[in-house]
């Protein structure tokens, strides 16, 4: 197996979505228009008021726009997953000599760069120049986003490929994919942030995976976190990431050994 | 008798993008772009009349599918006149679809999921095929095309041979005078070829439904089209019929001849050496008259002759023999 | 037209009969998008809940807007979406070609060859939000509102379907039209929240360009009295005149896009 290759599948993903000019155009102009959308949605929230459970509306905007980044969206992973099982592609990638989920994880990175270059920093700078966003809230606090948001991009990578596996047994991505997105609208917290649910419900959510991928990088970054409890909950996250990633190995293995014995 | 289809001076241009290679290549796309005009159909004139078969013939991107879309009304023509049962297609398009049968090898019209039987029904619907007229129609074409064992099966279960009789067959439901289609022998094998060639043969001949077919298969035309009409790059080569194609190219068949040991020069009188590699040596058989036992005896014993092939030219061949011989031929093709 | 027209139960019978075949996967999918928009509701519920209202909105009345966005979507998008967001597809494949040569309207092959039934979960859900945001929100109904309230919803779904139509239908002159129906999508997220509350400029895109301000917030203030930014008094009119306007411009966009289609090329 030569680990050169992967880079090579980053780049390819990269390099084909140049190719789809318009589309490049819209998401961006979409991701703009969101974005405003949302800073009106929480300006409209606080109605004037400065401080609510802790935090402000400049801090609710940065959350916002982090958390966005954040939560990227996991269709194209799924629909390549699910197809790729569905049309019996997968097989093909039993004879190359490279492991499937590692690929996989190389192009979707390489998409997910291109959507953070193209689409999401412009509209960070647009919103950081006329709105303002805020610096994090100290070195210790910046330094640790960053492998937060590596964390936060791995969940949602294992998440999703899990999904579009699953497929294999359910023979459909689309309900899986849907399912992925509502249990992702409340617990990642992309929307609303933990702090201002009700106790019992953020209680719940705190622990469950999906708070790794939005709700702990933006919170860390904007300082929410002392430095035990960062290094606390960065552990847990790991915790997840290995169990989730572990059972993404254990299916994997599963379906390769369904489709080698039954031949898809 | 008056043409069932006449083309006139036909022309069909599209715009198409310039795609840029590499990574700079297409951050640069994502600002400006190039097109290229590209000329799918280049001043086709020809008039087809009622009960003919005719073959349209060429390579991959020689313009075949575009002219039978702007025959079926799907596209306007950039410039020309193009007449169908005597009306304009693309203006007319609903009134020419009445009429018309369009079978298109690669897209199915059947439904994927259903039985083959439930599309037949729709297109009863679609086409206002009276119950007695559609119940005949159905056991003829049934029984013609041997669809009985697979009438009550999804489409998704047939092979693709059986896919392409009921495409044909949906096709024919409504009595169309004539029938478009596209590329259909396309992959499928030999049995199924065979059989679709024989009942299109029978439709023009005992109905008398006028038969246009694209094609890249040289058979196609031979066992259902006697007159052909061939194009390349967008324009007209050649119009007529088969053999005398046939007869004014030569068939110029390909003949090696594999020795155990080099010979030394060969030269024949009934076949022409093109390359010699020593112990093998090909020719060229320029007349259709001579068969391979002349070439062979003329050859005789005593050379260590190993190995005999003979290659019939393919279309790729006889159209490059055609631009070969294009000047010849100018006088010829009507 | 009345060929046409009597085609229709036909056609939605074979498009039926297909879904039916994957029955468990269209459940399954009913299923799925419920829980996704009831999921989504939640986090605004929750955001309300926190902070009391938004833009004046408060949660039964939210509920109605999101219960009307929802439904009214789904009824304009089952008659267009998937047909028409598939159109590109079909000009790449040839299969548009293939609904040419038949002698049917091609907008009514293509719409109820596809009349899409997976829209189940989408109008459970929202029929039974709107049903208990109802009992909350204390309307004084009369003859009238009963009216204006129907026509809207129908108005609200003719500008879906028509909006669709026109996006979908721009494939076939461009070739791609994926990334106009994610700018729809984006305006049709913001749809759901309470006009006011957003910029200005953004208001008047969404009454103007991007009329999805229709879709949702104009009729369900209307319903509720409370005041529309920009219309005023107009926009009970407004909102239902948007459907039917829109859908007039759809029927003009799709001829001028049959007139113009080039195929897939060569």
């Amino acid at each position: 197996m030569r680990a050169g290759a992967y880079p090579a599948f980053a780049l390819t993903a990269f390099q084909s979505r140049l190719a789809y000019r318009n589309q490049v155009w819209a998401s961006a102009f979409g991701e703009l228009v969101i974005s405003f959308a949302f800073i009106a949605i929480w300006t409209a929230a606080f109605a004037g008021q400065v401080v609510v459970d802790g935090a402000t509306l400049p801090e609710m905007i940065t959350y916002v726009m982090i958390a966005g980044l954040l939560y990227w969206n996991t269709d194209r992973l799924i629909n390549d997953v699910g197809e790729a099982v569905r049309t019996g592609d997968i097989t093909i990638f039993l004879l190359k000599p490279l492991s499937y989920p590692a690929s996989l994880l190389a192009t979707h990175f390489g998409h997910y760069v291109f959507d953070q270059l193209v689409v999401t920093l412009p509209v960070l700078l647009i919103v950081g120049f006329s709105v303002g966003l805020l610096p994090p809230a100290s070195l210790f606090h910046a330094l640790m986003a960053l492998p937060f948001w590596a964390l936060s991009w791995l969940m949602l990578f294992t998440l999703g490929a899990l999904c579009g596996l699953l497929a294999f047994w359910l023979l459909t991505a689309f309900a899986l994919e849907w399912f992925l997105k509502g249990i992702m609208a409340l617990a990642s917290g992309a929307i609303v942030p933990l702090w201002f649910m009700p106790g019992w419900l953020s209680g719940i959510l705190g622990y469950l995976p999906f708070a790794w991928v939005s709700y702990y990088p933006t919170a860390i970054y904007l300082g929410k976190l002392d430095p035990p409890a960062t290094f606390l909950y960065f552990g847990i996250g790991l915790a997840w990431l290995a169990a989730l990633g572990g059972f993404l190995a254990w299916l994997w293995s599963r379906a390769r050994h369904r489709l080698i014995v039954q031949g898809g | 008798m008056a043409a069932i289809i006449s083309a006139d001076g036909v022309d069909k241009t599209f715009r198409q993008l310039k795609r840029q290679s590499g990574l700079a290549g297409g951050l640069r796309s994502l600002f400006s772009r190039t097109y290229t005009e590209i000329r799918a159909v280049s001043d086709i004139t020809f008039a087809i009349e009622p009960g003919e078969a005719v073959g349209y013939l060429g390579p991959n991107g020689a313009g075949k599918s575009t002219m039978i879309k702007m025959m079926t009304g799907i596209l306007t023509p950039s410039a020309g006149a193009l007449s169908v049962l005597g009306r304009e297609p693309h203006t007319n398009r609903m009134r020419n679809a009445r009429e018309i049968g369009v079978v298109f090898g690669q897209r199915s019209q059947l439904w994927w999921d259903l039985p083959v039987r439930d599309s037949f029904a729709l297109n009863r619907h679609i086409y206002d095929i009276p119950e007695a007229r559609f119940a005949d129609n159905l056991a003829f074409l049934t029984e013609m095309l041997d669809m009985g064992a697979y009438l009550d099966r999804p489409v998704r279960q047939l092979s693709l041979g059986q896919r392409m009789r009921a495409e044909i067959a949906l096709a024919l439901l409504h009595d169309p005078k004539i029938i478009f289609l596209d590329e259909p022998t396309i992959g499928l094998d030999v049995v199924a070829k065979d059989a679709v060639r024989k009942f299109l043969a029978r439709v023009n001949r005992e109905r008398g439904t006028t038969i246009i077919l694209t094609t890249h298969d040289l058979v196609d035309i031979e066992e259902i089209c006697p007159r052909l009409i061939m194009v390349d790059d967008g324009k007209l080569l050649f119009d007529g019929e088969l053999t005398r194609l046939r007869a004014d190219l030569g068939s110029r068949r390909r003949l090696t001849l594999e020795f155990a040991t080099d010979p030394g020069p060969l030269p024949l009188a009934t076949a022409t050496l093109s390359r010699d590699e020593g112990a093998a040596k090909h020719y060229l058989l320029e007349d259709e008259a001579i068969s391979l036992i002349d070439v062979l005896n003329e050859v005789g014993r005593g050379h260590g002759l190993k190995d005999v092939k003979l290659e019939e030219p393919d279309i790729e061949e006889v159209i490059r023999t055609f631009y070969q011989n294009k000047s010849r031929l100018a006088g010829a093709a009507s | 037209m009345l060929h046409n027209i009597t085609l229709i139960p036909h056609l939605v019978r074979m498009y039926v009969r297909t879904r039916m075949e994957y029955r468990g996967a269209m459940f399954l999918a009913w299923l799925s998008q419920g829980f996704s928009y009831g999921a989504m509701y939640a986090t605004i519920a929750l955001i309300i809940a926190r902070f009391d209202n938004l833009g004046g909105w408060q949660w039964p009345d939210m509920a109605l807007l999101l219960a009307f966005h929802l439904l009214a979507y789904s009824l304009g998008a089952s008659l267009s979406f998937t047909q028409f967001r598939d159109i590109e597809e079909k000009v790449r494949l040839g299969t548009f070609d293939a609904i040419l040569v038949k002698p049917v309207g091609p907008w009514t092959f293509l719409v109820f060859s596809g009349l899409n039934i997976g829209y189940g979960g989408h109008v459970i859900l929202a029929t039974g939000l709107m049903a208990w945001s109802l009992t909350q929100v204390g309307l004084a109904w009369s003859p009238l509102l009963v009216l204006y309230f129907v026509a809207a919803l129908i108005s609200a779904a003719m500008l879906t379907a028509a909006l669709m139509t026109m996006i979908g239908t721009t494939a076939l002159v461009w070739v791609r039209s994926r990334h106009l129906f994610s700018i729809f999508f984006g305006f049709w997220e913001l749809a759901r929240y309470p006009l006011n509350i957003f910029p200005a400029p953004l208001q008047m895109l969404m009454i103007t360009l991007a009329p999805l301000a229709f879709l949702a917030f104009v009729p369900v203030a209307v319903i509720l009295g409370k005041p529309v930014p920009l219309l005023g008094a107009w926009a009970p009119l407004a909102s239902l005149a948007a459907g039917p306007l829109c859908m007039l411009l759809a029927v003009f966009h799709w001829r001028w896009c049959l007139r113009n289609y080039q195929g897939a090329g060569g």
